[in-house]
């Protein structure tokens, strides 16, 4: 009977698992294939890979636009990570009254779709653009400090300091630690998992972000990769070899930075603390 | 703690050498610099290629203006479009935009100071007639018509002759016609006859504008369902296409175009820009026929009509005049313009002087040495002009709902009279 539940379990397992990894496999075969053999659903690997990898080098600039994608998402990552959890350090270890409101409103804004932001924001930065340039319209910085700093990342910061042992900030402060050096010493060592689950979370969001860079990044050495694909698959003929190329090329940063950190990620979103 | 001050720094001096970096490309994010003309197309292969074209004919007589012509997927250049011109911003906008002809009337009218009347710079009765409608408000010409979507119903003529016709019995047939013969084909050889997506009701923009109806009325704003003839007779057709068990589903362009490149599939009633997606297929070569689409039997129909298409607009930011003046002297009046963009690209303008051209006559062998180009110039000459007005796909995201319960057994009457209801309140 054991045995039997154990069968049906792994067959259902195997078969979710197919359903969800199908696709990107799909993908991966589908680079390796001419534009027709994609569209008539050829499921073997094929040999056009070096070909499809030349005609997207020739077409696009592939390797101006990760750096940007980069650029753009590392620098988002690391100020993201660092502002919102001060702020969820902030909401929860000095609690007041008057904090939980602010927090409560901070929480509604996630409620406000990004559509319905984007054109007062643009009309923003468009003024700024007049007086500080170098923050306007077709800025790198322009993509960054709306995307920066998001109130799902210091809930997340705030739910995980609840479970931060609060013992540890009276040792410190005993110890004659600084507020901020019980933060940076303490705090910030012992969350190092939820840091890695928000780090992931912020540098996937980041990296796949399409609306707000479309709007405002128009110079074409400017764009980040998801534009990019967005103009390759637009053309009345669209070339689906070489789109599977390039997006398999742009899948795979995400995809190391998410191994990398994938340990401590299923950590961070179970409990940081242990 | 000293770590994390270092990457604070290393961040702050990234942000610094980006912002720098903006500093030094300030000029091409003005995108409306007098010495510079911006413009946005999508399609490296079509629009693009067709307009670096005239770009370099233009530059040829004016070497000292600048031009950069930026590829943007269509539906990013919408929504960059919006998002600029509604937060009132030019900023970053381009001289020049090329806007789909069923978009087009929703952007002149909803931000009418935002582009430039061009109608000065070339002859507007020079082209085909179909394309002023869209392209202009209230007698004021803002676009300048550039591909024409003049349909043809390109067809195999190997699985034709295996069910006894030609490509002769298919000439100024009606849909009714178009659907007997498809049935016989389907006999014959086993294949589909045609493919649809059922949320792209192009089939049915097709069948009406033959008949020079549209979803709204000639005012573009009163939306046209209820007691529309050509409308309704058009749903008759569709549902007519679904019993006789010839249709093929498909629902997304990569299954649309893989019907026909595999051989499943025997005909396609569309804009003639398909061309190069048909011919992709090299094995098929001088299997396919290009013919004219079908007609409505019951309304006074032709057997010519428009899929598609779009224009050039120029936007009312600093550098229109030379905006202007560029597409007047190209697009506007260059015949050798156009034969090269039928060589090179296989783009069919609508200025109807460039259909004298040596470029349009050339026979097609991929199409048994039919002269299609010259054919598709006859034909866009006979589209009846319709205004598409400012709601065409909003419309007809409410047909493709009513469409399937008319297929699942409501009466077509009730099917448009509720379509109609709901557009009026949707649509003001």
């Amino acid at each position: 009977m054991a045995t039997l539940k154990r069968v049906f379990m792994y067959v259902f397992l195997s078969g979710a698992a197919a359903i969800s990894i199908f696709p990107f496999l799909w993908m991966i075969i589908s680079s390796t294939n001419r534009s027709v053999d994609v569209t008539q659903g050829r499921l073997l690997p094929g040999s056009a890979l070096g070909e499809n990898l030349s005609k997207a080098f020739e077409q696009i600039d592939i390797l101006q636009a990760l750096m940007n994608s980069a650029q753009i998402s590392v620098i988002t990552t690391l100020l993201a990570l660092l502002i919102s959890s001060l702020a969820g350090y902030g909401f929860e270890i000095f609690r007041s009254r008057a904090k939980d409101i602010v927090f409560s409103i901070l929480l509604l804004s996630m409620m406000i779709p990004f559509a319905a932001l984007m054109v007062p924001l643009y009309r923003m930065f468009g003024s700024i653009s007049q007086t500080v340039p170098f923050i306007g319209i077709d800025t790198i910085s322009s993509v960054i400090l709306p995307t920066m700093v998001t109130a799902f990342l210091i809930f997340f910061f705030r739910q995980s300091t609840k479970m931060f042992p609060k013992d540890m900030l009276e040792a410190g402060r005993i110890d004659g630690l600084t507020e901020l050096g019980v933060f940076f010493r303490i705090y910030v060592p012992t969350m190092r998992t939820t840091y890695a689950a928000a780090a992931i979370i912020t540098f996937m969001a980041s990296w796949n972000n399409y609306l707000w860079p479309l709007v405002v990044l128009q110079s074409p050495e400017k764009r980040t990769i998801p534009l990019l694909i967005s103009n390759l698959g637009s053309s009345y003929s669209p070339d689906y070899g070489v789109i599977m190329t390039v997006i398999l090329i742009a899948t795979l940063p995400t995809a190391i930075v998410f191994f990398l950190m994938q340990k401590h990620f299923v950590a961070g979103m179970t409990g940081s603390v242990k | 703690m000293k770590k994390w001050i270092a990457v604070l720094l290393v961040s702050m001096m990234a942000i610094t050498a980006c912002s720098s970096g903006g500093n030094n490309n300030e000029g091409a994010a003005e995108g409306g610099s007098a010495d510079k003309l911006v413009v946005w197309a999508w399609d490296a292969n079509f629009n693009v290629k067709a307009m670096n074209l005239a770009k370099e004919a233009y530059q040829a007589e004016n070497s000292g203006v600048e031009i950069e012509v930026i590829e943007n997927a269509q539906n990013d250049i919408i929504q960059r479009l919006n998002t600029g011109l509604s937060s009132g911003t030019t900023r970053g906008l381009p001289n020049i935009v090329l806007i789909e002809d069923y978009r087009a009337q929703s952007f002149l009218q909803a931000y009418p100071d935002m582009f430039e009347p061009i109608g000065d710079s070339f002859q507007a009765s020079d082209f085909a007639e179909y394309k002023l409608g869209p392209t202009s408000v209230d007698g004021e010409q803002y676009g300048l018509p550039f591909d024409s979507g003049v349909a043809g119903l390109f067809v195999r003529t190997d699985y034709l002759e295996e069910a006894g016709y030609t490509a002769d019995d298919l000439q100024n047939i009606t849909w009714d016609d178009y659907i007997e013969i498809g049935t016989k084909v389907k006999e014959a050889t086993g294949k589909d006859w045609i493919t649809l997506d059922p949320n792209d009701l192009g089939i049915l923009r097709m069948m009406i504008q033959s008949a020079g109806s549209w979803y709204v009325q000639e005012d573009g704003k009163t939306a046209d369902l209820k007691d529309n003839a050509a409308l309704k007779e058009a749903f008759e057709v569709y549902k007519k296409m679904m019993d006789a068990n010839i249709v093929r589903i498909h629902s997304d362009w990569s299954q649309y175009v893989a019907n026909y490149n595999s051989g499943e599939v025997a005909s396609v009633p569309t804009g003639n820009w398909f061309t190069s997606s048909i011919t992709a297929a090299e094995d098929q070569s001088g299997k396919w026929a290009i013919v004219p689409v079908p007609r409505l039997a019951n309304n006074d129909s032709v057997n010519a009509t428009n899929l598609g298409g779009s224009s050039w607009y120029v936007l009312n930011v600093p550098g229109k005049e030379q905006a202007a003046d560029f597409l007047g002297k190209t697009f506007g009046s260059d015949v050798d313009l156009y034969q090269k963009l039928v060589e090179e690209i296989s783009a069919i303008g609508t200025y109807m002087p460039a259909a004298e051209g040596e470029a349009y006559k050339a026979p097609n062998e991929f199409f048994g040495g039919q002269n299609v180009i010259s054919d598709f110039a006859t034909w866009t000459n006979e589209i009846p002009n319709v205004n598409y007005g400012m709601n065409t796909y909003a419309i007809e995201d409410i047909l493709v709902v009513e469409m399937q319960s008319y297929l699942g057994g409501k009466s077509v009457d009730q099917a448009l009279a509720d379509a109609q209801a709901q557009a009026d309140t949707q649509i003001k």
